[in-house]
This record gives structure tokens, sequence and C-alpha cells, in this order.
């Protein structure tokens, strides 16, 4: 297997607290990995620094091998790094088509006389990445639809297809089952599931230990900015540090 | 100005004897005549249409970055001031000093962007994009730029009227039914409404529209999803200020008035038009554009044309009042 990412001593400091303490772990490509850790482990933040959306203190990032970290978000994205937010990110006034068009026309770039004359092989291309990302999530019953008009749970599916639409090698998902009821949960876990049996890399920070759990093929564990564990689920679900960060120790 | 257009409403310029003649309503002559009526109808949609073109460039640039560019009346005054030095060198046809004064009014655009705006932009994270200091920065380097603009036209120019050669007025009549128009009421009109289509266009079918749109709809989003959001900003100002540009030249050559202050009252109509419209709605901006258009050049019927401005100020407040999300409130696509 190759290896895809590699997160080398990552550190992120705000003023006095360290969020992101020494990180280092790999994904290799075809891998499903789970990231996980109590409140404020710094589980969000090291998805910042990986998507450019915060810089490193310290550390280094690289991505099929070049260097990432210190790039801009738009670059590292169409490196090949799609992601999700927790608070979604999607743009409510556009339709559901659009939306997703817009992560195709991202990857494809904008430049001046192709962009402003279209070229029609071009958006082509990009209409036939958004139907066939649309249908991957099961969403092009509503492309039409505004995405402000579709309801929480279809949204989290409308910013899952945008990313697809790049046609990322590696899909971040910030805490996909945010706000999701059960069933929902288990229908993003299938999801999930058949997205990485496609063949997809998957990088995924979630609250829901049993999501987690149930489709990761390896688990890091975050604490206090520190990486505890990096396991496969079972051996996690065992180990020591891990227990103790989550169940706290009497002192 | 040939007598054709009787109050005009753009500059307070032109009081003439229009106060005489229509006293109001509780002047000697009335009622007015139907066909007057139509005739600053016919006035009204024209000048709405250039206030239209002014504040698409606002409206584009607020969806964007949130913030509001004051130095755009100055892009309207680059505009009328680069198609004079272009006709009077080398006197082509309109359709040529219109492209041209595009041309420079998307240059200026992006300078303007790169000067005042680019500077104080270095948002990456949701903190600074709200930051207010960032938009208060903007406020104040725009405003910066637009007098420095302004005073180097006068320092070059002087601050009278220029001398705008008669034959370039466009001012020949025509006889339309009951009434006249000039030929300045079409060519604005024909010209405006090929922006506003040309704009829907790219906004709609272009990677550069799409993107713009994104941008504007959520900022985040797009830089995560690959889109440039810097290059994305320049195109807007390129294309918003390509718009104020061609309206500065238009009603420079409809009312032969062009003087370096020239940008400043339009640009506060285009301002009010943006905010009845919600800001940053399109179609909003140009439907509050043509409203206040028709109202101004009604309300010269009634009261001298100097007073014609309060119409705008009075929408502002009355929009700030009553709708302060805008007449069109929040509900239509922001672009």
């Amino acid at each position: 297997m190759t290896t895809l990412l590699t997160i080398n001593g990552a550190t992120r400091r705000f003023g006095g607290l360290t969020a992101v303490d020494g990180v280092s772990t790999t994904v290799a490509k075809g891998e499903l990995v789970g990231v996980i850790g109590p409140n404020g482990a710094g589980k969000t933040t090291l998805f910042n620094l990986i998507s450019g959306f915060t810089p490193l203190s310290a550390g280094k990032v690289h991505f099929k091998g070049r260097r990432i970290d210190g790039q801009k978000p738009f670059r590292i994205a169409r490196l090949g790094i799609g992601r999700t937010f927790q608070n979604l990110r999607i743009f409510p006034n556009m339709s559901v088509f659009d939306n997703v068009s817009v992560g195709a026309a991202g990857m494809l770039g904008v430049n001046a006389a192709g962009a402003v004359f279209g070229g029609k092989a071009r958006s082509e291309a990009i209409s036939r990445r958004a139907w066939a990302a649309l249908e991957q999530v099961g969403l092009q019953g509503l492309a039409g639809e505004l995405a402000a008009n579709i309801s929480y749970g279809r949204r989290k599916y409308l910013e899952i297809a945008r990313a697809l639409a790049m046609e990322p090698e590696l899909i971040i998902l910030d805490e996909p089952a945010a706000g999701l009821n059960d069933t929902e949960t288990r229908e993003l876990a299938a999801f999930i599931k058949r997205l990485h049996g496609d063949g997809m890399t998957v990088l995924l920070v979630e609250h829901d230990m049993g999501l987690v759990m149930g489709i990761c093929e390896r688990v890091v564990v975050l604490a206090s900015g520190r990486k505890i564990a990096d396991a496969a689920p079972e051996v996690v679900r065992k180990d020591a540090a891990v227990l103790e960060a989550y169940l706290g120790v009497e002192e | 100005m040939a007598g054709t257009s009787p109050a005009m409403t753009l500059e307070s310029v032109d009081l003439e004897d229009d106060w005489h003649e229509f006293s109001g309503f509780f002047g000697p002559n009335l009622p007015v005549a139907m066909d007057y009526y139509l005739q600053q109808l016919a006035i009204g949609l024209s000048l709405g249409m250039v206030y239209a073109l002014m504040a698409i460039g606002f409206t584009l640039i607020f969806g964007v970055l949130n913030v509001v560019n004051f130095a755009h009346g100055e892009v309207y005054t680059i505009g009328a001031f680069t198609g004079l030095v272009v006709i009077s060198a080398f006197a082509p046809p309109l359709i040529v000093v219109l492209l041209l004064v595009v041309a420079v009014g998307a240059l200026a655009g992006v300078g303007l962007e790169r000067i005042a705006f680019k500077p104080f932009r270095r948002f990456s994270d949701e903190a600074s994009l709200k930051s207010r200091a960032m938009r208060e920065a903007t406020l104040m380097s725009s405003l910066a730029v637009s007098i420095v603009v302004r005073e180097a036209v006068e320092i070059g120019f002087g601050s009278q009227f220029q001398t705008v050669p008669l034959d370039r007025l466009l001012n020949s009549p025509i006889s339309l039914g009951p009434i006249t128009i000039v030929s300045g009421d079409v060519i604005i009109f024909v010209v405006a409404a090929l922006m506003l289509g040309g704009l829907q266009y790219v906004l709609k079918r272009t990677n550069v529209g799409l993107s713009i749109r994104a941008v504007s709809s959520n900022p985040l989003g797009a830089k995560y999803v690959g889109i440039n959001t810097d290059r994305t900003i320049i195109w807007t100002f390129a294309v918003g200020s390509m718009m104020g540009a061609a309206a500065g030249i238009l009603v420079g050559l409809y009312y032969g008035a062009i003087f370096p202050s020239m940008g400043f009252i339009p640009g506060i109509k285009a301002f009010v038009a943006m905010v009845m419209g919600g800001l940053s709605s399109i179609p909003g901006a140009v439907i509050c554009a043509l409203i206040l258009g028709f109202s101004e050049s009604i309300a010269t019927i009634f009261v001298p044309s100097v007073w014609a401005d309060m119409v705008a100020y009075g929408f502002l407040i009355v929009t700030l009042i009553f709708f302060p999300r805008g007449i069109f409130g929040g509900a239509r696509d922001r672009v």
C-alpha cells in the first residue's frame, strides 16, 4: 500500500494552549482511518492543519510525497484532498446541482479566456462530474432544489457530494454524524463504508464512538492534543491510556 | 443639451427654467400633459439603467467581500474621463470608445482591489472573515483611494466641466409617437441591457460566475473545494468596474457633464439601490435602481430637479426603518 498522507510532528499552539502537540501518523491509499478523542482533544484542529485552514506551529504534512503545509487551502484541495465541515459550509442560496458543480469547477481551475467563454468540453466535464457525485450520494432527484431548502441530513450528503465532485484521492469528513439521529447515523455509516469499498481513502473525525469503531480499519486516538493510540479498533478499545482518557481515572 | 430632455436629475446643475414651467400642483399650467409624463418615464428608464449598472458593481463586491467599495463612484469618473480622452485623441466610433472605457474600467477595478482591499484581506478562518476591523479598514482605504483619484483627476483636468465635442453628445432627438426622446436614452438602454444580460450569462453559465456565486455564498466553503477566492475577488472587481465605467461615459455623453466629482451623486444613488435591494441581491439592486430612476424623473415634474435627489435619500430612510433587510429581504439568490 502506498502512503498518501504523512503527518509528521504536527503541532499547533494558540497562545498558551497547545491544541495539537507533535502528532504523527500516516494514511495509506485505500484506508479508512478514524480520529477520535474527548472534547477539546484537537481532532478538528488536526483536520484544519491538513487542509490548510490553520497554519502549523511546527511539523510537516506531506500528501503524495509533496509538502502541503503552508500552502493555500484551494491548492491543497486541488492536489486531491476534499473535505467536509462539522458546521456545514454549503452554498445555501445556490441550487444543489450548482453546489456540486463548484466542487468540479474548482478542481478544473478557473482561467481567463476559457472561463468567460465557457469551453464546451469543460462545462460538460463539470456537469458530468457533478451528476456522478450527486448519484453517488443519492441526491440526483433534488438537483434543481435550492440548497437552503433541503433537509439538514441531506445537506450533509450534499457537502460530501461537493467534495466527491472534486474527484479527490483523500476525503476528510469532520464529524459527519453531528446532529444526525440514530437511523441517520447508521445510514451514514453504511454510506461511508460503501464509499470506502469503492476505493476512496477516508479520514474521519467523529464523536460517535460506535460509528468509528464499527467502520474504521484503524483508529487514531487523541487526548489533550497528543496521540495516545493508533491501532485497529479492537486494540484501541482495550488500550489502558484510551480508557483513562475517556473514562477518567481517580486521582 | 438642446432642450430635448427637460429636467435632469443626475446632477444638480441644470435647474434652468423647468421650475417655472412646471411648478407643481399649485402651479398655473396644470394639468401637465400626458406626453410629458411619458417622456419623463422614458428618461427615468435610462436614469434607472445607469443606476443599475452602478449598483451592480457595489452589489457584486459587497457579495464576495461583505464590504462597501467607496471608490466605486471614481470608477465611474474614470470611465467618463477615459472616454473623453479617447474621443479627443482619435475620435473613434462610440462602440470603440465604449470598449476602451470598459477595458480601462476593468483595469481600474483590479488596481483598486490590489491597492485598497487585498492588503487588508488575510482571512483564512471565520474570525478574520467576520472581523469588523477588516471591514472598517477597507472602508477607509477605498475612501482614501477615491479621494486620491478625484484629486488627481482634478489636477490633471481642472475641476470645471470638460468640453465634450458637440457632435459626440448623445442628444439627437428621436420622435416616438407623442413623445420625443434623445439618442442617449436609447443607447443607454441598449448598452445597459446588453451588459446586464452579459452579466447574467457570466454568473449563471461560466466558471468565473460559478466561483463568484460560490464565494458570495460561502467563502470558506469555496476555498476548500479548490476555488481560488483571491482570483475570484479580482474578477468581481473587474466585472463590477466595467459596468461602473460604462455608466460613467454614457452619462457623460448624455448630459455633456464630465467633471472630477461627477461620480459622487450616482455613487450614492447606486448605494441606495443596493441597500434597497437587500445588499447582495443583483435582481433586487436592478429593480430598485429602476424604481429610483422612475421616481426621480417623475418627481421632477412636481419639484425642481435639485430636490429630486431627496427621493433617493427618502427611499434610503424608509428602507432602513421598515425593510432593514432590503425590500426583497434575504430570500433571493445573492448574486
